[in-house]
C-alpha cells in the first residue's frame, strides 16, 4: 500500500517512513505543504500522513484545499498541536483521524490500515474473494483453510485487486499503487507478480481484460 | 511592629478640628483684649462720673452732717466696690466695706490703681475746695477682679457656644470625610473582589478625579502583567508543544530500532534516536536559558547592578576554541580577529558567552560544510562602544524570513536543519535587556549572514 507522508521534521520523517516501511507500507515523503498538496490531488496514494506545521503552506490549507477540489485519499493528520480547538478544526478541514506526537508506530500502522479498509466500504478487517481471504494486518493470506507464503509485492498486489474487486486496472495503475517514488520497477513486473499470483491461487482469481489490463472479479453468488 | 498606616480620615479629621480650634482660640484672645479694653474705658467713665457726682453733693452738704453711711445701692458689687469723702484731712463719709484710710494716697489725682488690703483697687480722685475753703477729697474705687469678673461673664456668653459646638463639628467633619472617601473604598473593594485571573482594565467612570492618576497606573500596570501572563501561557504552549516532534522522532525511530530486521537498519534507526535526543536536549537548554533571561526582564533593573565588565575577546577565544572541534567535522572553520587589548562589555560573563555562543551556533549551523565563520570584533568608532561581527557563507536570509527572525520558534524552513528557532529569540532577548544594537545583513566578504552587535559605551 502506498502512503503519503507529509514531514518536514527530518529526524521524524525519516523515523516514519522506515518504521510504516516495516509495516509493508510504500512510502513517499514530501517535506513541503504545496508537494503535500500536489501528490493528494494525483489521487495515488492509499493514505496519507499530514504534519500541519508545513513549510510554503500549512498542512491544514493543503487539506482543505485538495478536499475542496474533490480528493478522497483518506488523511491521517500527525501533529503536535493537542488543543480540542485544533482538533476540531482539523476534522471539519478533511481530516479522517487525528493523532498527537508522539505516536505509536503500531497504533499508526493500524489506524491507516483502518482508514484504507473503510475507505473501500468494507467493515470487516479481512478480505475475502471466492476462497481467497487476506488479512492486511497480519499480511496473510488463505486459500481455503491453507495458508498462502507470498512475497511483499506479491501481498501489495493481490491486497490491491481485492481491495478494488470488479474494477478494471491498468498496468499503470497497479505500479502506481505499489511502488514508492524512486523504486526501480521493470516493465513486465506486474506481469511476473500476477503469474506467480495465478499459481499459488487459482488462475480464476485475477482476469486479463485484453488491451486494458486485469480485474478480480467477485464470483456470482 | 509594623507602622501604623496613614489614615487620610483622621489626619483630615485632625487637620480641619485643629484649624477650627486655633481659629477659636485667635477669635478668643482678640475678644478677650477688646473686651477689656472696652470695659475699662466704660467702667473709668463710670467712677469719674460718680467721683464728679458725689463731689458736687458734698459741697452743697452743710458742715453739721457727720459722717454718715451710704445707702445701700450695690448689691452683688457692694464689697467691690467704694467711696470715699474727705474734708479738711477728716472722712466725711464712706461707703460700708469702704477701709478707713483713703484710697489713695495724697496728690494723686484723677484714675489710679491701689493696693489696699490685699486687694487691687482702680482708684478716681476728685478735689476741690468748696465756698468756705474747706478742700474736698473724693475718692471712687472699684476692685479689679471684679472687671475681670465682668470680662469673663461677658466671654463665657459669646464663647461658650463655640466650644460645645466643637464636638459637634468633629463628628460632622468625621462624616464629611469619610463620606468623601467613600468611593476609594469602593475602588478598593472592587479590587480586592476581583479574580487574579482577571486582569481587564478596571473602569474609570464614577471615580473621582483625585483617584483618577492611580487607576490608570493600575490599568497600567494590569494590562502589562496580561501582557506577561499571556506571554508566559504563549511560551508555555510554543515550548510544549516544540518539544513533541523531537520526542515523536526519538519514539518513531526508537520503534524502528526495535522493529528493524537488519544491523544497518537498527544501527541507522538507533543513531537517529541518539540525534533526536540531542535535539531535544538542545531544545531544553534553549527554552531554559529564555526562561532565565524571561524572569530576568521581570525583575525591574536586571541590567545595571549584576554588570560586571567582561573581557569579550577572552570569550570569543573561548568559545571558538570550544566549537571548533564540531565545525571541524563538517569541514568548516572559525576565523576569530580581535584586537590584542582585552575590550570590556558592561555584560557579565555568563551571558556575553550565551549571546556569542548563539551567534556562533547559528552561523556554523546555517553555513555549508567547508564553510567559514568569521567573527569581528571592533571598536565601534561612532559610538565609543564595541561591536562585533559574526559573518557566514550560508544561503543568508530573504527579506520576509529577516522580519520574522527572532520569532520564537521561527525557523527558516527547507534549509534542513533542525534548529529550534529559539537562538535568535534568546539573542534578541538578550539585546534588549542589555540595550544592545542588533543589525543584520547580508556579509560582503562571505556572502551568507552578517549579524552585527553594538555594546553602548561601557
Amino acid at each position: 500500500m502506498r502512503v503519503l507522508l507529509a514531514e518536514d521534521d527530518e529526524l521524524l520523517g525519516s523515523g516514519l517512513r522506515a518504521g510504516l516501511r516495516q509495516h509493508g507500507f510504500a512510502v513517499d515523503w514530501v517535506r513541503d505543504g504545496v508537494a503535500a498538496e500536489r501528490e493528494l490531488l494525483t489521487g495515488q496514494h492509499a493514505v496519507a500522513v499530514l504534519d500541519l506545521g508545513l513549510p510554503r503552506q500549512d498542512g491544514m490549507d493543503a487539506l482543505a484545499a485538495v478536499r475542496a477540489k474533490g480528493a478522497r485519499t483518506p488523511v491521517v493528520v500527525l501533529t503536535a498541536r493537542d488543543a480540542i480547538g485544533a482538533r476540531i478544526q482539523g476534522l471539519d478541514s478533511g481530516a479522517d483521524d487525528y493523532l498527537v506526537k508522539p505516536v505509536d508506530l503500531g497504533e499508526l500502522a493500524a489506524r491507516l490500515r483502518a482508514l484504507v479498509r473503510r475507505a473501500h466500504g468494507a467493515a470487516d478487517t479481512r478480505l475475502t474473494l471466492g476462497e481467497v481471504t487476506l488479512d492486511p494486518a497480519a499480511r496473510q493470506v488463505w486459500r481455503g483453510d491453507q495458508p498462502v507464503v507470498l512475497s511483499l509485492r506479491e501481498f501489495d498486489l493481490l491486497h490491491a485487486f481485492m481491495r478494488q474487486a470488479g474494477r478494471v486496472l491498468t498496468r499503470e495503475q497497479l505500479e502506481q499503487q505499489l511502488y514508492a517514488w524512486g523504486s526501480e520497477v521493470s516493465s513486465n513486473a506486474v506481469e511476473v507478480h500476477i503469474h506467480n499470483l495465478r499459481r499459488k491461487l487459482g488462475g480464476g482469481l485475477i482476469e486479463t481484460v485484453r488491451g486494458v489490463g486485469y480485474v478480480a472479479r467477485r464470483p456470482p453468488t | 511592629m509594623a507602622a501604623r498606616p496613614l489614615s487620610l480620615t483622621r489626619r483630615l479629621m485632625a487637620m480641619v478640628l485643629g484649624f477650627v480650634l486655633a481659629a477659636w482660640l485667635v477669635t478668643a484672645l482678640v475678644a478677650w483684649f477688646t473686651t477689656e479694653h472696652e470695659l475699662s474705658e466704660l467702667l473709668d467713665a463710670h467712677l469719674a462720673q460718680t467721683t464728679a457726682l458725689l463731689l458736687a453733693s458734698e459741697l452743697d452738704v452743710p458742715v453739721e452732717d457727720d459722717a454718715r453711711p451710704a445707702p445701700v445701692l450695690l448689691r452683688k458689687y457692694q464689697s467691690r466696690v467704694a467711696f470715699q469723702i474727705w474734708r479738711d484731712g477728716r472722712l466725711r463719709a464712706r461707703s460700708t466695706d469702704a477701709p478707713e484710710e483713703p484710697l489713695a494716697p495724697a496728690g494723686v489725682q484723677g484714675l489710679s490703681e491701689q493696693r489696699l488690703a490685699g486687694k487691687r483697687w482702680r482708684v478716681f480722685t476728685a478735689e476741690q475746695a468748696d465756698a468756705r475753703g474747706s478742700a474736698i477729697t473724693v475718692h471712687v474705687a472699684e476692685q479689679l477682679s471684679a472687671r475681670r469678673h465682668v470680662l469673663l461673664a461677658s466671654l463665657r456668653g459669646t464663647l461658650l457656644p463655640l466650644l460645645l459646638v466643637l464636638p459637634l463639628l468633629a463628628v460632622g467633619v468625621g462624616w464629611t470625610v469619610r463620606r468623601a472617601l467613600r468611593p476609594l473604598h469602593a475602588l478598593g473593594h472592587r479590587v480586592a473582589a476581583r479574580s487574579p485571573r482577571a486582569l481587564d482594565a478596571l473602569p474609570q467612570d464614577g471615580v473621582p478625579a483625585e483617584v483618577q492618576p492611580l487607576v490608570h497606573a493600575l490599568n497600567g500596570l494590569l494590562g502589562r502583567v496580561a501582557e506577561q501572563v499571556a506571554g508566559e501561557r504563549r511560551f508555555t504552549a510554543d515550548a510544549a508543544h516544540e518539544l513533541r516532534t523531537p520526542i515523536a522522532a526519538i519514539r518513531m525511530q526508537a520503534q524502528v530500532a526495535q522493529g528493524a530486521t537488519q544491523d544497518e537498519e537498527r544501527r541507522a534507526a538507533l543513531d537517529a534516536t541518539i540525534a533526536g535526543c540531542d535535539r531535544a536536549t538542545r531544545l531544553v537548554d534553549q527554552l531554559l536559558q529564555l526562561a532565565r533571561l524571561e524572569a530576568d526582564a521581570v525583575d525591574t533593573q536586571p541590567a545595571a547592578g549584576r554588570d560586571i565588565p567582561t573581557d569579550l575577546t577572552a570569550v570569543a577565544a573561548r568559545l571558538v576554541r570550544e566549537l571548533s572541534d564540531a565545525a571541524r567535522a563538517r569541514g568548516q572553520q572559525i576565523r576569530l580577529e580581535c584586537p590584542p587589548r582585552p575590550v570590556d562589555v558592561p555584560m557579565s560573563a555568563a551571558l556575553t558567552a550565551v549571546l556569542l555562543r548563539n551567534l556562533l551556533d547559528n552561523a556554523l549551523r546555517y553555513g555549508p560544510d567547508g564553510g567559514t565563520v568569521a567573527v569581528q570584533l571592533l571598536p565601534a568608532q561612532a559610538t565609543h562602544g564595541v561591536r562585533l561581527c559574526v559573518e557566514d557563507a550560508g544561503p543568508g536570509l530573504s527579506d520576509a524570513d529577516l522580519a520574522r527572525l527572532g520569532e520564537r520558534f521561527f525557523r527558516v524552513l527547507g534549509s534542513g536543519q533542525s534548529g529550534s528557532g529559539l537562538g535568535w529569540s534568546i539573542v534578541r532577548r538578550l539585546a534588549r535587556l542589555h540595550a544592545l544594537q542588533l543589525h543584520i545583513d547580508r556579509s560582503p566578504a562571505l556572502g551568507g549572514l552578517r549579524v552585527t552587535v553594538d555594546w553602548p559605551r561601557a
